[in-house]
């Protein structure tokens, strides 16, 4: 009889892991660790009270009266942004990746701005001028003549869903435009020679074939509307409409604090997502499209006709709504003394960018800090996927896809939290490494998919003939790889800075005095002074859009993109 | 009567590159008419401007004395206006449908009794041998019976023409061969009238009724596939169709049937006699003669009249046939030959080439 040991052939297990697979494993087990250590005292917190087990916290929801409202609100604003960013981004991407539409080029590079912003920027913006007795807007309707009554209301839920619309669409755009323009084009051509018209076509061939690809972007615009504290801080707590990430926020932070309610909500929260995501699946079913290409007939582009031009203005209101009325909204409010709701020459000032610079000290320190946070994050990101994308086995590489994922599905106020309840006991929970630890699991997949794909393109065998003509693992990797890689490790390390950098939600619940980052301060500054907040707004879209142009340079002449 | 498809004077520019030069052709009904070339001669532009997905920059298409583009004249009918079918090089089966769905979608475009539309799906399976398929998920199915597919759904709507943009150019070999008559049976039998855009000279010579040979956005030449093999008018057809040797030389007597060319090589001279074209005495001009236009003396010691010495140089035995190349003083020739006779590199020999096949023009 042969005993377990020699039927499992240890010997031969051990002499098989080799030094990158137990540096993939242990780096894989780490990132586990640290999603599901967080995820897991969020549930204790929830469901304990003093170390005993109680349904405490969920009993004090249900006694909220506003326990119903916060989840209609956060439904309708959720499923409304995510149909509104739909629709947007849907249109934009089809418009630019299909048709003749004029000023393609720059259509395209307008269309991401918005995210990148920030919706949390963007909302402030439209606040400013629609606000009733002080917005640039309202205030000039308003001294023309036009009744109170027919102004917009700036704080209502339907401006925030159209807010959140704007400035998430070009999520649900860059998902779009990659599926659109993988899309084998015959597949509508032999439509419209078989007897369907344009819209015929769009409908039924171009919106279904590209159907899995738009449900997943439109999950994870749903998913992030769940959790996102951005535009219902901004708008929604002012008018009283909360939804369930403002309403833990402020049992986390407004006296008297309720940890376990404000648990279980984010169980709340977590199961709407989660609710969501269930649907998506069922309409998904298994359905995965792969097409076959031809020999690459080049992607004709659809004749608008007459509808060019208003295709183009359609596109260039969205641009003006999304990026150029927040921006010169913002510039004008931090040029002035103090805000009025009218620009004025006589209040003409530019100390509101040197107050904010070199002055107050909490500005100052949240932008060295901000700087400080999101290079180390960028850094520690790549460097993770790095090593994670170097194990080639397809059990490492469907763990990786489905932990990657993990965090996208947790709301990003609840998300925060957790990793609150994670640290809280620790020494990090007082210093910036707490916000890092956030940027870094929270966007990971970001990093990791953009050096995965070009690391997939990389042919094995490159690295084969080194080893094979002596280089070590690590001398491979080194001399062969990197080299290689190095276009994916550039755009990676650009896109989680940008992404970092305009992180509200989760690091709302991480900072403490002195480890401020620009959007908590942007928060503090919200209700007291609007043109240093502008001020200060102008400046962090200053650095984006700068690293904006850096990352589309490089992108251009390397070809890679980021991969959403 | 006019012909079914008429397509004159017929012009499309890409940027710097003019894809179709001035070109006019016409089409009887029922026909299977090719368009035969290499890439990038203008035979998937001109397929393209009949089935109305790209817009000619001149010329007149009509389909059945009906006008469908026309420049001067400011007419575009659009693709789904145009009641045609097509199958495409990449298939293009939409991976959303089933295979009965993918079928049935020109039927419910073109509002079909939804009472008759269930048989008329089934009997376009049956012709493409794919019967009881029809639930499968497209995609699911292999390359040859998803180009079935294709094919089903460009025939259902009984269209008016029926358009092949290189449809077995992604198939193997075998799979191929058995499409090329499945295609033309189904073409004979529902009598549909069709243009066939390819580069495959056996494709198209099996299937085509009528063949143009484009080349450089032009028509190189027009005509049935035994005349394309045995008569070419052009230096271009002879090369592009078959396997040809081709050598320079000048004309030196022309007669009604019979022409005589002098080839020349440093100071030797020989003059063969061939088939009169369009050529005149005493300028340069082309012998064609095909590889198995010739016979292989072994043993012949003097030249006899029409012959060209030479050294075997290649051999290779192909069981229906061998193939040589035999090097002589005017170019390496081409032979094939169905004798069993065994040939080694070195051998002399004398290549007779017969006068009644070879072409001079």
């Amino acid at each position: 009889m042969t005993s377990l040991a020699e039927n499992l052939n240890f010997k031969n297990l051990v002499k098989n892991i080799s030094l990158e697979r137990s540096l993939f494993w242990i780096t894989a087990a780490l990132m586990f660790a640290a999603i599901i250590y967080p995820a897991s005292m969020a549930i204790r917190a929830a469901f304990f009270e003093n170390d005993v087990f109680t349904l405490i916290g969920f009993q004090r929801i249900l006694e909220l009266d506003t326990f119903y409202s916060d989840i209609s609100n956060t439904l309708l604003f959720s499923a409304g942004s995510m149909f509104g960013a739909t629709i947007i981004g849907v249109s934009l991407a089809w418009v630019n990746a299909r048709t003749d539409v004029p000023g393609v080029k720059a259509i395209e590079v307008f269309c991401v701005i918005p995210f990148f912003m920030s919706a949390f920027v963007g909302a402030i913006a439209w606040r400013l001028l629609f606000v009733p007795n002080a917005g640039m807007i309202s205030m000039f309707l308003l001294n023309h003549g036009v009744p109170a009554i027919l102004l917009p209301d700036i704080y209502s839920l339907g401006s925030m869903i159209f807010i959140q619309s704007v400035f998430y669409s070009p999520f649900m755009y860059l998902y779009a435009v990659a599926s659109f323009r993988q899309m084998d084009p015959t597949l509508e051509e032999i439509a419209r020679i078989h007897g369907a018209g344009n819209w015929s076509t769009f409908r039924k061939i171009t919106l279904s074939v590209n159907g899995p690809a738009l449900l997943s972007g439109m999950i994870l615009v749903f998913v992030m509307s769940v959790g996102t504290l951005e535009v219902p801080m901004a708008l929604g707590s002012a008018g009283g409409n909360y939804v369930l990430s403002t309403r833990i926020w402020a049992l986390m932070n407004n006296m008297p604090q309720d940890v376990t309610a404000a648990s279980a909500l984010g169980m709340i929260a977590i199961l709407i997502a989660a609710i969501g995501i269930v649907i998506q699946r069922k309409l998904l079913g298994n359905r995965k499209f792969t097409t076959v290409t031809g020999k690459g007939y080049k992607s004709k582009r659809i004749s608008l006709g007459k509808w060019r031009w208003i295709v183009f203005a359609l596109a260039v209101i969205y641009i003006m709504f999304a990026v150029i009325m927040p921006i010169v909204t913002l510039i004008l409010v931090a040029l002035q003394k103090f805000w009025t709701g009218v620009f004025s020459l006589q209040f003409f000032t530019l100390d509101n960018f040197y107050t904010v610079l070199f002055e107050y000290d909490v500005t100052a320190r949240a932008i060295k800090n901000s700087l400080f946070a999101c290079s180390v994050a960028a850094t520690i990101s790549v460097i993770f996927a790095l090593i994670l994308s170097q194990v080639r086995s397809r059990n490492a590489e469907a763990f990786m896809g489905w932990l990657v994922l993990l965090p996208i599905v947790i709301p990003g106020a609840v998300f925060g939290m957790m990793v609150l309840f994670a640290f809280v006991k620790t020494p990090i929970y007082n210093t910036i490494f707490i916000i890092i630890f956030a940027y870094v699991i929270a966007y990971f997949y970001l990093a990791y998919r953009t050096i995965y794909s070009v690391r997939l393109s990389i042919h094995p065998e490159l690295e084969q003939s080194a080893r094979i003509h002596g280089a070590s693992w690590f001398q491979s990797t080194r001399r062969i790889l990197t080299p290689l890689l190095k276009p994916g490790i550039v755009s990676a390390w650009l896109m989680s800075f940008i992404l970092f950098i305009r992180e509200f939600s989760s690091v709302m619940f991480l900072y403490r005095h002195g480890t401020e980052v620009m959007p908590v301060v942007f928060f503090m500054l919200m209700e007291r002074h609007s043109a240093r907040l502008a001020a200060f707004m102008v400046i962090q879209t200053a650095i984006l859009l700068l690293i904006m142009i850096v990352y589309q340079r490089f992108t251009s002449k390397n070809s890679t993109g980021a991969a959403f | 009567m006019s012909a079914f498809l008429i397509v004159k004077n017929l012009s499309k520019r890409f940027d710097n590159h003019q894809a179709v030069d001035n070109i006019s052709f016409e089409i009887e009904e029922k026909k299977l008419f090719v368009l035969l070339g290499p890439s990038g001669c203008g035979k998937t532009t001109t397929l393209r401007c009949i089935g109305g997905l790209e817009k000619p920059d001149s010329g007149i298409i009509s389909i059945n004395d009906e006008v469908m583009s026309n420049n001067d004249e400011q007419i575009f009918i659009p693709a789904e206006k145009r009641g045609m079918g097509m199958v495409a090089q990449s298939y293009a089966i939409w991976p959303h449908m089933t295979v009965f769905e993918n079928i049935a979608f020109p039927l419910r475009m073109s509002k079909f009794d939804k009472n008759l539309l269930g048989e008329r799906v089934e009997d376009a399976l049956d012709m493409v041998q794919l019967k009881g398929l029809g639930s499968r998920n497209a995609t699911d199915l292999s390359g040859g019976q998803q180009q079935r597919v294709a094919l089903a759904r460009a025939i259902v709507g009984r269209p008016k023409l029926l358009l092949f943009d290189e449809p077995l150019s992604n198939l193997d070999a075998k799979l191929r061969e058995q499409m090329r008559y499945l295609l033309k049976e189904i073409q004979t039998e529902i009598g549909i009238t069709a243009v066939y855009v390819t580069h495959d000279q056996s494709e198209a010579m099996g299937l085509g009724d009528e063949l143009i040979v484009m080349n450089e956005g032009r028509i190189e030449q027009s005509d049935q596939a035994k005349s394309l093999y045995n008569d070419p008018k052009t230096r271009f057809v002879g090369e592009f169709i078959g396997t040809a040797n081709l050598i320079e030389g000048i004309v030196v007597d022309k007669k009604n049937d019979l022409s005589e060319i002098k080839l020349k090589s440093g100071n030797k001279e020989l003059t063969i006699k061939a088939r009169t074209s369009s050529h005149s005495v005493n300028e340069t001009a082309t012998l064609l003669f095909r590889p198995e236009w010739i016979s292989i003396n072994k043993n012949a010691k003097v030249n006899t009249d029409n012959s060209i010495a030479g050294v075997v140089k290649n051999y290779q035995y192909l069981g229906d046939r061998a193939e040589l190349i035999i090097e002589t003083d005017f170019a390496d020739i081409k032979a094939s030959v169905v004798d069993d006779d065994d040939y080694t590199v070195g051998d002399k020999v004398l290549i007779l080439i017969n006068q009644k096949k070879a072409i001079i023009f």
